[in-house]
Order: structure tokens, then sequence, then C-alpha cells
């Protein structure tokens, strides 16, 4: 009831906002329309509309959809967008209009550039913050691990972003964990990214058209995690002709197909990688194999000027086997329908409706009789109305709600001993996450923006199985079943809900400006993993009875300025502290797998991080790339873990510094490296060791976490591109394609993965003593050499 | 889950390297060790006390002697355990001393009087299945993991009823195998106890962890003929199960790709207090009393 109170009062909300501004608006008309690449009709995210009359205009949205409100008049408007040639019109405004607008790309030649003004100060005029853009041509040039190119681990070169190293799934932002991260493909959430374990993710960058991860001040249109958002978007298919793209690589090939199915008016995009280490490994594995395989597709269609349907699926799946029998599986499908509908001219409307799943599942057993097998999925279904209303030149407005149904099945497993079967299985959990939220973005004027939004959310756990009831007997130790009770479907077990305010400003000051944010998040779903690294099979949980949703707050500030003529230089400083709460944490001997009674096994604790990051970037010139550089903290204080006392987090890097530089060598070749250097991470340690039954247990007298510092991790990577002949006997080929020649972990480091204490391996005889010694783990702990090949025609 | 990685390490394995390294760790006073599990063997048992040693100390416990050690029964028996000969072996025989270790349900309490101080602790003797039989069979190579040979198995019924907690030793050709990774436990006749599987034969892996590995870790050594097999089932308490769970985890470190679903180190629990709750002083280890059913077969053509 309490609920359905202040949602209503959140419509007043809403309504209140809309209606002050509408008076505002009066006497005047709107120039509206999509801005898209002349070369294939791919829209084009966040480019700029500038009216030069009144020194001011807005941006696309990410269905390149623009809307400026006049007084009749006659304009000059000058679209831009960075890469691409700028374009300007004289408009005589004097009713509503629609105006289309094609860019043409400006080519790889690099004196093709257009040297523009203020189409590319985003950096200091723009009020976003904490905000990374990665278009797929830089992310292309960034040297890759097998020259495989990867979105995942392109963002790990941002101030920052980090991970904890190879072979782990994810990423971590701010000190925030893998689980507090976002992940959106085309507005469908990913609940896991990785292929392979980490080392690659399961973005085809042949179909993916745009990145954005925000890192803070977070605008108010998104929610549900703490730490960051990574929106990716894919491509809409080229809508002009036909193109095939495609590489062959030491790891997987990749094939991309797009092209109209009506010139203009409808195309599509299939993408698609495997693996194939498998099929030379053969001889040496027999029935084993090892392979990844995804299908990344889009489909869109105008149906007129103000409908347009977009319909775009991924389905990707990682196999392990070692046997015809035996194995271990996983794999992610997400599907999204989304229709972008044009109220008004300055009404935008998008309703998406989406669908995600993610599952796992092993198979252990020799025969029929004896076997255990083991599935474990989250499948969610989404339904998201946003409306973005372009109040005046001055104002842009975002309305919309979000409502998801959770799916959690946490095993569906079966033993087989002797022909006899035991189901293991364990209850699925339901819930339903809503939020709904207005944020606006005002221009105060030619110094000053700000952008101010508020999100209400919901989460109801919902009655579907037995409910458990918890208590604390010691700190830090499995928890106590106090209560079990049967539920009614139809009851709801517990019921959350968060007002979650978000704002940020920008302030110019001569060159430069200033920029500060504010923002409260909630995250109602979890993912549990206790392991040195995020790994495939970590489970998402619903927020319970026994679990309460982990709630974040941020606030940062930053001096953004670019230096050079046309902005060459783009720098920004930012400083930013987290505080949350409901932090998950393990009980010590957890068991979070197969487990009915895991929320026994997960205790919350608080959270803070905080740091400074620093970026320079240089877009322009033979010599282009960035240096960035993070020092950060990020600590848990949980009751029972390490004294009660604040301990690092595994994530914790204190420093963290990427450079990435990309040098045009000629016309045709370009070479490009990166460095990174990330202090040691934390680990436990043991002081001492004692004997039971014969078995040497490591114990630590001060009963730390995280105490010890592993060795510092340092890597260069290098890449060399070689575009092929470009003509033909004279004439212009029509195909493009290149080589990539690629050197990872260049001076082969042995960067630690983990520190890790252990016995030797062998039989100890009785009464020989037991040797135990720390050891080193690295995951890559050479150089490694790749080769590949990409075309397009 | 550790046969997947013998995969992974196969394909990514050729960069990645594991060595051994220096670390200097931080120094610690050692604390009283109490290893006390005993049984109704007709047997001599032993407990032994000792103290902790700094990690990288390659040798044997130092010894703690000169304790007071009885163990006393919720049937008003009281065994005395006595150091003789090797210093902190404290040991009581049920055959000269006429007496044992009694029937299923009984309680049994610990006390340790030593260095002015005084520790206890309780446990229960719980029942335990009898193995009905050990077979070999000879199976052909199904992965680098499992080679061609004669793989053993035990066949055991676990009890109707909840909350039957084991320790299952493996006895190769007389020789314990204590190495991390031999150490098998089970809850009622699955791995643990979220996963509830009663009143069954314990299922596959658990029947088949009598089949030790290699010295890397790296594939099952299958036996040949003439070697013997003698499996026991030790009933636990379950506090004694979670406490050889905890172990598990922080000693079964066989690097490599399982690093990436390493737990973090923690001290396993104890279930040895100190009376004196104002006592600085403290005791880890563990005291269990165990019934034990056993069976062992050799094989032959």
């Amino acid at each position: 009831m309490a609920c359905v109170i202040s949602l209503r009062r959140t419509w007043l909300v809403l309504f209140f906002f809309v209606s002050s501004w509408a008076g505002v608006a009066q006497e005047k008309f709107t120039l509206n329309g999509y801005v898209k690449d002349g070369g294939n009709g791919e829209a084009l995210i966040g480019a700029t509309v500038l009216i030069k009359e009144i020194s001011g205009g807005g941006a696309t949205n990410v269905y390149g959809f623009y809307s400026v409100t006049l007084a009749p008049g006659t304009y000059t408007v000058e679209y831009s967008y960075i890469g691409y040639a700028s374009q300007s019109q004289t408009i005589s405004i004097d009713s509503n209009q629609r105006l289309d607008i094609e860019l043409a790309a400006s080519g790889t030649q690099l004196e093709e550039v257009v040297i523009k003004g203020e189409a590319e100060d985003e950096n200091v005029s723009s009020v976003e913050m904490s905000t990374n853009k990665l278009d797929v041509k830089t992310i292309q040039k960034i040297p890759a691990f097998l020259g495989e190119v990867d979105v995942l681990r392109s963002i790990q070169l941002l101030p920052g972003v980090s991970s904890v190293g190879e072979g782990s799934s994810g990423f971590n932002v701010r000190g925030g964990n893998v689980g507090q991260n976002l992940v959106l493909l085309d507005d469908a959430p990913v609940y896991n990214s990785s292929h392979l374990f980490g080392f690659f993710s399961v973005f085809n960058p042949d179909a993916v058209k745009d990145i954005k991860l925000i890192k803070g001040g977070v605008p108010a249109n998104y929610g549900g995690r703490l730490a960051s958002i990574l929106d990716v978007r894919m491509k809409e298919g080229n809508s002009k002709e036909m193109e095939v793209s495609g590489g062959v690589g030491t790891v997987f090939s990749r094939l991309a197909v797009q092209g109209p199915i009506k010139k203009d008016k409808a195309s599509f995009l299939v993408a698609g990688r495997r693996s194939y280490v498998d099929i030379f490994a053969r001889p040496f594995t027999g029935d084993a194999t090892l392979f990844f395989y995804d299908l990344t597709t889009k489909v869109n269609y105008d149906i007129n000027k103000k409908n347009r349907l977009f319909l775009s699926g991924y389905f990707g799946r990682d196999v392990f086997r070692f046997d015809e029998q035996q194995g271990f599986d996983w794999g992610s499908i997400t599907g999204t329908l989304r229709w972008n509908h044009l109220f008004n001219d300055r009404l935008f409307s998008n309703f998406a409706f989406f669908v995600s799943t993610y599952d796992y599942g092993f198979s252990f057993g020799e025969n029929d009789l004896d076997r255990f097998d083991w599935e474990s999925r989250i499948l969610t279904y989404t339904f998201k109305p946003s409306f973005n209303y372009f109040l005046n030149t001055n104002n842009e407005l975002l309305i919309g709600g979000e409502t998801t149904l959770y799916d959690f099945k946490p095993a569906d497993a079966q033993g087989v001993s002797d022909g006899v079967v035991t189901d293991i299985s364990l209850d699925e959990k339901f819930s339903l996450e809503s939020a709904v939220y207005v944020d606006n973005t005002q221009k105060v004027n030619d110094r000053l923006t700000l952008k101010y939004g508020l999100r209400f959310s919901t989460f109801q756990y919902l009655g579907v199985n037995t409910v458990y009831d918890y208590e604390i007997v010691e700190p830090g130790r499995r928890q106590q079943l106090v209560s079990e009770e049967e539920v009614d479907p139809s009851d709801i077990i517990e019921s959350f809900s968060n007002w979650e305010p978000r704002f940020s400003f920008r302030y110019q000051i001569g060159k430069g400006s200033i920029k500060g944010s504010y923002m409260r998040t909630a995250q109602y779903i979890h993912l549990i993993s206790n392991t040195a690294a995020s790994t495939p099979i970590d489970l998402w949980t619903p927020s319970t009875n026994n679990i309460d949703p982990q709630i974040g707050e941020q606030v940062a500030f930053g001096y953004f300025r670019n230096f050079g003529s046309g902005n060459t230089y783009e720098a920004s400083i930012e400083t930013y502290y987290r505080d949350n709460q409901n932090q998950l944490e393990f009980v010590k001997g957890a068991d979070l797998f197969l487990n009915e009674f895991i929320e026994g096994d997960l205790i919350s604790g608080e959270g803070r991080a905080y740091g400074v990051e620093f970026s320079l970037k240089k877009n322009k010139g033979k010599l282009n790339g960035w240096i960035s550089y993070t020092l950060g903290r990020s600590e848990l204080r949980v009751d029972g873990i390490n004294r009660n006392e604040w301990y690092p987090t595994r994530f914790d890097q204190t420093h963290n510094l990427k450079i990435f530089g990309s040098y045009i060598l000629s016309a045709r070749t370009s070479f490009s490296g990166n460095f990174t250097f990330i202090s040691g991470a934390p680990v436990t340690a043991p002081t001492s060791r004692f004997t039971q039954q014969g078995l040497v247990i490591p114990f630590d007298y001060f009963d730390s976490r995280n105490g010890l510092r592993v060795p510092s991790t340092h890597r260069l990577d290098l890449s060399l591109t070689i575009q092929m002949r470009t003509e033909k006997k004279g004439r212009v080929r029509k195909n493009s394609d290149e080589l990539v020649i690629s050197l990872y972990n260049a001076y082969g480091r042995r960067n630690p993965f983990s520190i890790f204490f252990a016995q030797e391996d062998g039989q100890v005889l009785p009464g020989d003593p037991v040797n135990t010694l720390a050891y080193r783990f690295s995951i890559v702990g050479a150089p490694v050499p790749s080769i590949s090949y990409n075309f397009k025609f | 889950m550790k046969k997947v990685f013998i995969l992974l390490v196969l394909v990514a394995g050729l960069w990645s390297c594991e060595d051994s390294v220096n670390i200097s760790l931080n120094d610690a006073p050692p604390v009283l060790v109490v290893d006390a599990w005993i049984n109704n063997k007709p047997e001599v048992q032993v407990i032994r006390l000792s103290q902790s040693q700094p990690f990288f100390e390659s040798e044997l416990p130092p010894p703690v002697s000169g304790a007071e050690i009885t163990v006393s029964s919720s049937e008003g028996n009281t065994f005395t355990f006595s150091e003789e000969g090797v210093p902190g072996e404290y040991r009581w025989n049920p055959i000269t001393n006429g007496n044992s270790i009694g029937a299923i349900g009984t309680t049994y309490q610990l006390s340790i009087r030593v260095d002015d101080e005084s520790y206890t602790a309780v446990s229960q003797i719980n029942r335990v299945p009898a193995i009905d039989s050990i077979t070999f069979t000879f199976e052909e190579e199904r992965n680098p993991f499992q080679p061609e040979g004669y793989y053993g198995e035990f066949v055991s019924t676990d009890p109707v009823g909840v909350g039957d907690t084991y320790w299952i030793r493996t006895f190769k050709n007389g020789i314990y195998q204590n190495r991390p990774f031999d150490l098998t436990i089970a809850f009622d006749a699955g791995f643990s106890q979220g996963g509830v599987i009663d009143g069954v034969v314990f299922i596959q892996p658990i029947q088949d962890a009598v089949n030790p590995l290699n010295e890397d870790l790296d594939e099952i050594v299958p036996y040949e003929i003439g070697d013997s097999l003698y499996v026991e089932i030790h009933s636990i308490t379950n506090e004694a199960f979670f406490f050889l769970q905890e172990v598990q985890i922080q000693t079964q470190r066989d690097g490599g790709f399982d690093e990436i679903f390493a737990e973090p180190l923690e001290n396993v629990p104890t279930n040895i207090i100190n009376v004196n709750e104002n006592s600085t002083r403290r005791a880890i280890g563990y005291f269990c009393v165990s019934a034990v059913e056993s069976r062992g077969r050799r094989l032959t053509e």
C-alpha cells in the first residue's frame, strides 16, 4: 500500500515537472530530424546541431534524433560529428520542419579531418562528466590480446576502470565490483559479458557502433547498479548497400553481413564469430573440446517519418567438454524489440521490450547410471517506455519508466548414483523491479548547464517458495536458520523502495569548465562471487527478507580543459567519493552453490571508494592517444571479517596508469602501443601454519583480510596495422583489407594473477615434515605474438 | 571442477606459468594446536598437542609436553591420555584399559590442562554405514584426466535421515592417502549440506574418490594388479564436517587456472575453548569422536 501511494506521488512530481515548463514555449517552431552517416545510413549518436545565430542548439539522442525549437526567422544550422565533414544549412523557420541530414565520413586520410570549433568541444561544454565514449575505430587501433579486438578490454584503458587480471570476467569501475556494472546491449542487460573466462567479451566489434561508459553522475533514466553503466549500441546495418566484412585471427574468425532490405528504409546486420582452437587441437585432445561462438543480429525498419522499428538479438555460447559426456558450458541470449515513435515534433518516444537470459551447466559422470548434471539460469523480461521531450533549446526532458520481471533458477540439478536419481534442484525465485524517472538538462546560460533528475525505484521479492529467516550467531560465521515457512504465490515476501536523486552541473571558466555531480542509486540484484576473480559460474540473486538492496551514493568534481588549436588536447581531472551500504560479503567457508540455505552464508557491510582520475587525450595529428591515471582506494568493513576493521577489496589498486598511443607511419601503415602499470593487488596471507591429522593448514594469527600486496603489474603491448594495396592495376579497389601484427606482453613480464599459499605437491610419508610455499601464478607470463587479417567489401 | 581446467591449461597453458616466490610474512606468536580425532577402533588412540609454526618453517610442528588430558563420556567413563615416549603425543589404549569408546549417541568432553590454562571441547559419536563392497572396474581411457586402467569404488548406503556426516579415508597399498586433495568428506550421500542427497548410495564422485591423483595432481593413477585398496568411513559431527570443508577450501590449492576460482584465505574454525573466558591464550584445532566402518580388497587377475 505504501508503495502505491509513493508511486502516485511520483507521478505527481513528474506532472509538476512537465507542467512548470509547458508555459515557457509558445509562438515557436520546431526543427527536427535524424542525423545519419551518408555512407551507410547508420544513425549518428551525439551529433551536434548548432544554431549559429543563438550559439546554441542540441545534440542527437541515441537513435540519432534531434529537435530544436526556435522563434521564427532565418538561421544557419551546422551539423557536425567527429570524424565527419560538417554541413551547414540556411533554414528559414516559419513552421515546424523535418530535416534529416546525412553527413559524409571524412575518410581515413588525416588531412581530410575537418577542424571544427565548438562541435569538438564536448569535453568542456557538455554537462556530462565521469563519462567515456569509445568508437569502434579507436578500439580497433588498440593492440589486442591475440590480435582480437575487444570492447571490454579496451575500456580497461580508461581512467577509473580496471580488472583483477587476465582470466577474470567483467571489469571494475571506481572500486566497484563486477556485479555493480549494468552492461546493456541495445538496452537489454547482459548478465555475463565474457567469453573464455574474460579473455574476450560477448560484444562483436563488427556489430558494435558506439559504447558509452558512465562512471558517475548517472542520469535518472539509468538505474539498478551502483558503480557504472556500460551502454553498448549495435549498428543498425548499412541501409545503402550490401557490405561484407570479417577477419581471420589466431583465436577466432568473424564474418558480418549487412545491407539494405529496402534502400534507406530497412536494413539488416548479421555478425558471427567462432573460435577454432578446438579444431586444431583435436588430434591432441580427442573428444575434449573448447570453443565459443556468438551471433549478433539486428533488423530495422523505417515505417514512416514518425515510426521506426528495431529488432536486435544476441546469442552466444562457450563450450568446454573433456569427453562426450562431461563438460561445462555457458552463454547468454538477449532480444530487444524497440519502437521509436514521434508523438509530435518535440516529443520523441521509445518503447522497448527486451528479454535477457544467462545460464551455465555442468555435466559429470561416465554413463547414464552414474551422472551429475547441474544447470543454473537467470531470465528477465523488461518493458521500458521512455520519452524524450525537447522542450526548447535550453531544456531537454527525459521521462520514462521501466519494469522487470526476474526469474532466478539457482540450480536445476540431478545426481544419478548406481541408477538411483536424486533431484537436488533448488527453488526458483521471482521478483519484480520497477522504476519511474524524470530528468531535465537545462542550459541556464552560456556558462552554466544543470542536469537534475529523480528516479523512484521499487522491488518486490515474490512469494513462490519457502521463506527462510536467519539470525547471526557469530559475526563472520554461518548464520543460524530461525524459521522456515511456505508462502503463497500471491504473497509479496519483501518489498523495497528508494528515491534516487541525481544532479550534475557544468560551469564554464575561461577555456575550461568545472563539473560536479551527485547520485544515489539502489541495486536490488546481487552477483554472488567470493572467488579471486569474477567467473562464469557466479550467480545472480535477488534482495530478499535476509538480503537488503545495495544503496550507493557518489559525489564527483572535476576540471575539464582543452588545449591547442582546434582542441587538439583534451584534459580532465576528476575526483570522486563513493559510499555504499549493504555490500555483500560471505561468511568464512561459505557454500555458494547448490545450497538451499545460501542466504545464511551471505552477510553485508559498508563500502567506500575514493580517488582521483587524470586524463589527457590527443585526438589529432600523426600521433594520437591518451594517458590515463587513477589514484584510488576501495574498501569494505564487515562485522566478523578483518577484526571488524576496514580492509581493501580484491580490486583495490592504488596506482593505475594506462598509456595508449597510435602513430601513423604512412598512408597505409600505422603503429600503436599501450602500456599499463597497476599497483599490486591485495591478497590474504597467513602468518603461521598448524597440523591436523597430518594436514598442514594455513593460519593467520591476526585474522586479517587482504593484508598483503602482490608485486605490481606492468605490461607493454604493440601492434602494427598494414593496409593492403588500395589500388589494383591503377584502379581503386572497392575492397579493403588489412593485416594486423601484434605482440602482447612485449617484454614477457610475469605479472601475478595471484599469490597463493600451498603445500608442495607429492605424498608426505608419516613422520616427515611438510613443505609449504608461496606460489605466483601468471596467466600470461610470456610475450604472445599474433597475426590477423581483416577485410571488407 | 578441477577437470575443467585441465583442458583450459592445454590451450591457454602455453603462456601461463607458475613459480614459487619469496614473500616475507608478518611474525606471529605461536598458539596451542589440539589434534584430537579419536574413534571406536580397538587400537591405541592418540591426541597430539603442538604449537603453530611460521608458515614457511618446513619442520615437524613443535610438540607441547606436560599436559594433562582426559576424555569423559556421558556414560560416565573417563579415559586418561598420557604422554609416553614421543613428546606431544598423548595415548590411551582401549584394550589394556578394558573399556572402549561407546555406543552411538554418546557425548564426550575433552579436558586439557597445560601451562596453567584449561581447555575443553565437546563431541558426539554418530552412526556410520557399513561398506558393502569394494569393486575394481577396467576402464578405457576417457580423457587425459582419466587414463586406461582399473578404477576402484566403494559401495555404501547412507542411512535415511538428513544430517549424517562422514570422513572417507583411503589407504592404497597400506599407505594412508593424506594429501590435501585426498581429503574426502560427505554430507549424507552428497558433497554438502545445501543439496540434500539422503538415504542413497554415496554419489559417484564420492565413490570415485578412492582413486588417488598422481604427484602433479593432473591425472588419476589407476590401480594395477596386486594393488590393495582399504577404505574407512568415519562418522563425524556436523561441526567437524564444516571444519573439514573449510580445511578443503584452504588447503586444496592446486594453482593454475584453479586460482581464478580460489576463495580468499581464511582461518578455519575450532571447537577448542579456553575455560577461562578472560584469558588471552587461545587454542586452535579440533576434537571429534568417530565410529568407523572399513573394508579392504586386493586387485587380482
